[in-house]
């Protein structure tokens, strides 16, 4: 293949999600056409993307596509460009795989409800923003995107409208993420206003050098648009309400790829376009957002009754790990963030697809109406507790790989830096993953172990439909957990040199030598080697695991069989209750974890009231973070 | 790869210092740890292969599975939990035999730590009891509890200095090459009260009295334990003998390494004296001394007292 061919790839792959929206539309209520067209619109994306891996990911390309071949004249760009790096393509990915999974997921899990047509029009309108977004070299054309997107989601949050709850979240998603809709775009209008371009290689050029005050108020704009967009703190409660409310399939593509592409846009914004992230200000700003983040989402989701908005705080607090591991700006601290991002989106789409499966055999998702699943679902139990593995970091899951390495680069800025400051970012991690770990035993007790409530006794597995998308998820997690290194070299760390040197992006662009003449106080902002200060290979773990597990299997089963196979109701294999007559008394949801919650129970119980669900008081914590953001970036850059 | 390789690697994986070994010498321990126990009591105490024997009793036990239990996890979990504990011993080095210490480092260990907790916890929860559910809610809470003290340990451990200047380091074998020239890190005062909190975290980890909350006998009918029997309750009470070698190991690896005479064997036996010493100080004494704990005094005490010496340490070490 050559580069004439591929350089079509990026905008057919955003195009095809496009053009299948409406496609769909048009095949009214003929199910099985409206569900291949569908399911061709989401998997001609990931083939293309996946064709680009070749040329953009290993042989370092970077593909710049001009629409209507509006090409840039005498240094300017005028027409919009679809620029494919190694970056935009590692978040490309992210999307498409995403999407797919998800999208055949919901052929099952939407039949029982109505309106299925406009479902999947609005599915691949968000898909494509989504794609949009990443794949665009085109900051206004980003913002377009960013709006699409934002309906679509909205849109789908309220899917459900016979819940109270999806409307409610819909509109303050709609009124809250209209805030950071507006500070993008008054951030872009400023850049525009000094750069007189839109395009985002010759803004990177162009910027740096150029750091009025104004571009500074752009900066902040731009850093709280797109923070407003992963959700991050004190953005949080909208995350929450949404992910509960949307359709589980929806929730996929809003935990895993939605806030991604607020990830994306704070690397274009700090690392690209502005090239702020030398500045220790900037650093420690990320830093500081990414850890309350991350602890404050992962208290409350301690605190909740309902599997999916546990789900939903636990994607924030994930994200806080990304956003602190971006704003170390060292090259492993990215390359722990971004593997951290790729697996986010596959643990967490596998949690919420589970969720999407306890919901449609049961109708419920709250967690005091659960329990005792694991007899009814066997196959959705082991998908959860990879997910559950997987999030809370337990080896050798996927998750544990990027924690452990966004461990060791909060540890070796310290080293770097010898500040103690990146040393307890190191903690903070740490005792948010165990509280990670602690609400999944929380929600695994409570859902799938434990008595089976009499009421769930008609649950079954869900269809196979439903189960491969899951087990192609749980795959992904078990192979970026035991192959980190193919992982690495041939998604994370090609992403991860775009990131370091940008030259190239703004040359292939904007033609040769021209970054070197107008971007002339250039340095990269980071040193570009990978190093890890500690030692982990999960291969050498799992054939070890395998050894001794065999060893021990084997002794016990050379002793005499002594099971008792009759598993009869009598009193020999009832459970014990000190003699009592058996009752169902299943201790689960919020009685777990007393001595945790009793000496926390001061801030816990702030944060319960002063998330108070109210519009209101959400939109004042965003325009006050915003004024703090703006506040701070005009103090210290 | 050849043939005298894989024997090597056989004998280190089944026998010395993996599975077999393990065992013998976990049992060993908890056998010394209950007869000092009862002595300090004034009690005469059961013979030091009394956990043996009990092990080997409940192997010959009916299993009984209760009727409400998950069975595949529920029967799944203890053997689960068993093989990751003898896999944590082969990755830590233990006097200067060190079998795979480049598999994984502390945090690496610190993770694979919580897997046989985590077995426990959900084969209990698997089990269908209120009494297990209470027990693996207990349970979690103390993994909350010395987690936080154990990774500042461990900070605290990974930065050192040498006269080339500071490094930083999550690798054992680094730890124990950096003992071995500078002597070992008990000795080194800044990192004093960094060891008297592992020597707390060693016993809320292994779940020995009186930290052991999630199977409080008297309470809740030892937790997740109270619908198990036969096979996987000896499994799990192995494990539980296991897991005071590899955190006594652990604390010799972090603390006491280095400490070479020139001959393998005899290191590896002084070594072992030394995770007998560290059983002796860090969970016998307490066990003797001390009643159980509630399960939020044991949180507050170790997010307050145990994480405070070990973030002294930290600060030590940074500072001083």
């Amino acid at each position: 293949m050559t580069y004439d061919v591929y350089m079509h790839f990026p905008v057919i792959a955003i195009m095809t999600f496009f053009v299948g929206a409406f496609i769909v539309t048009l095949c009214g209520s003929k199910e099985k056409i409206r569900n291949v067209v569908a399911g061709l619109a989401v998997l001609i994306p990931l083939t293309l993307l996946a064709l680009l891996i070749k040329p953009v990911m290993v042989d370092g390309e970077i593909i710049v596509y001009w629409m209507g071949n509006w090409e840039p004249v005498e240094g300017y760009a005028i027409g919009i460009a679809i620029e494919v790096d190694a970056l935009s393509l590692f978040f490309g990915l992210l999307v498409a795989i995403a999407v797919a999974l998800s999208g055949f997921y919901s052929f099952q899990y939407i039949r029982q409800d109505d309106a299925r047509g406009s479902y999947f029009t609005l599915y691949l309108m968000l898909s494509g923003g989504v794609m949009g977004i990443v794949l665009s070299g085109d900051l206004f054309n980003i913002y377009v995107m960013l709006e699409v997107m934002t309906f679509a989601a909205v849109g789908l949050t309220a899917f459900r409208t016979w819940n109270p709850n999806a409307r409610e979240a819909a509109f303050k998603y709609l009124t809250v993420g209209s805030v950071g809709s507006t500070c993008a775009l008054l951030g872009i209008a400023l850049v525009y206003a000094q750069c007189h371009t839109l395009n985002l290689a010759q803004i990177s050029a162009i910027l740096p050098d150029n750091m009025t005050p104004t571009m500074v108020l752009a900066f902040a704009l731009l850093f709280a648009g797109f923070g407003c967009k992963s959700f991050m703190f004190p953005f949080h409660p909208l995350a929450a309400d949404a992910h509960g409310a949307a359709p589980s399939s929806v929730s996929v593509l809003i935990s895993g790829v939605f806030t991604k592409t607020g990830v994306y846009g704070i690397i274009r914004v700090c690392y690209f376009l502005f090239r702020t992230m030398g500045n220790e200000a900037v650093q420690v700003l990320l830093i500081v957002i990414g850890c309350i983040s991350m602890f404050v989402c992962v208290t409350m989701a301690l605190n909740q009754h309902d599997f999916k908005r546990l789900l939903a705080f636990h994607s924030i607090s994930q994200i806080g790990y990304i956003l602190t591991s971006l704003g170390l700006c060292t090259a492993l601290g990215v390359a722990g963030g971004l593997y951290h991002a790729i697996n986010h989106t596959l643990f967490k789409g596998l949690l919420f697809l589970t969720a999407g499966s306890v919901l449609y055999a049961t109708g419920t998702t709250y967690l005091e109406k659960l329990g005792g699943l694991a007899r009814k679902m066997p196959k959705t139990t082991i998908l959860f507790l990879v997910g559950a593995f997987s999030i809370s970091g337990i080896p050798p899951f996927n998750g544990f790989y990027s924690k452990w390495m966004i461990y060791q680069a909060t540890f070796e800025k310290s080293a770097e830096t010898g500040n103690i400051f990146y040393a307890l970012v190191t903690v903070v991690c740490v005792v948010t993953s165990v509280m990670t770990l602690a609400s999944f035993v929380k929600v695994g007790h409570s859902v799938f172990f434990g008595q089976l409530r009499p009421e769930l006794e008609g649950a079954k597995d869900p269809p196979l439909g439903m189960r491969v998308p899951m087990w192609i998820m749980a795959a992904l997690c078990a192979f970026s957990g035991l192959f980190p290194n193919i992982m690495l070299d041939y998604v994370i760390v090609p992403a991860v040199n775009a990131v370091y040197n940008v030259i190239p992006y703004i040359d292939t662009a904007m033609g040769a030598d021209y970054a070197a003449t107008h971007l002339t106080s250039y340095m990269p902002l980071m040193n570009g080697q990978l190093s890890v200060i500690g030692a982990w290979s999960p291969l050498s773990w799992l054939l070890l695991f395998a050894i001794a597990l065999a060893a021990v299997l084997l002794v016990s089963l050379l002793g005499r069989s002594n099971r008792s196979v009759t598993c009869v109701e009598d009193s020999k294999h009832a459970v014990f209750f000190g003699g009592e007559q058996a009752e169902y008394s299943h201790a689960a949801g919020g009685d777990l974890f007393w001595g945790f919650k009793h000496n926390l129970r001061h801030y816990l119980g702030y944060m319960s009231r002063v998330h108070t669900g109210v519009t209101n008081d959400y939109m004042v914590w965003a325009l006050t973070a915003l004024a703090v953001i703006i506040a701070y970036c005009f103090a210290f850059i | 790869m050849e043939f005298t390789d894989i024997l090597i690697y056989a004998v280190y994986i089944l026998i010395f210092p993996g599975a077999l070994f393990t065992c013998l010498f976990g049992l060993w321990l908890a056998g010394v740890d209950r007869k000092v126990v009862a002595r300090m009591q004034k009690r005469k105490g059961p013979p030091i292969s009394q956990p043996a024997w009990d092990f080997l009793k409940l192997c010959g036990k009916e299993t009984v599975i209760p009727a409400h239990a998950a069975r595949g996890v529920y029967l799944a979990a203890p053997y689960i939990g068993l093989a990751s504990l003898i896999v944590t011993v082969l990755f830590i080095p233990l006097g200067g035999l060190q079998a795979f210490s480049t598999g994984a480092d502390t945090v690496v260990i610190l993770y694979l730590l919580t897997i046989p907790t985590l077995a426990m916890i959900f084969g209990g929860s698997a089990s269908g009891s209120p009494f297990a559910g209470v027990g693996a809610s207990r349970t979690m809470v103390s993994i909350m509890a010395y987690e936080l003290p154990f990774i500042l340990v461990i900070l605290a451990v990974g930065k050192g200095m040498t006269p080339d200047g500071y490094y930083f380091t999550f690798s054992l074998e680094q730890i124990t090459n950096v003992q071995s020239v500078f002597g070992p890190n008990i000795f080194d005062w800044r990192l004093l009260p960094a060891a008297v909190a592992m020597l707390l975290v060693i016993p809320c980890e292994v779940g020995q009295h009186p930290f052991d909350v999630g199977e409080a006998e008297t309470e809740i009918c030892e937790g997740p334990l109270v619908e198990y029997s036969g096979k996987p309750l000896a499994v799990f009470k192995l494990s539980h003998a296991i897991k005071m070698f590899v955190m006594t190991a652990l604390f010799c690896a972090l603390f006491l390494g280095g400490i070479t005479t020139g001959m393998l064997w005899l290191d590896v036996v002084l070594a072992l004296c030394f995770c007998t010493a560290v059983t002796l100080v860090s969970m016998t004494l307490l066990n003797a001394i001390s009643a159980r704990w509630r399960v939020e005094q044991l949180f507050k005490f170790f997010w307050t007292v145990v994480s405070g010496l070990a973030l002294a340490s930290l600060l030590l070490v940074w500072f001083c």
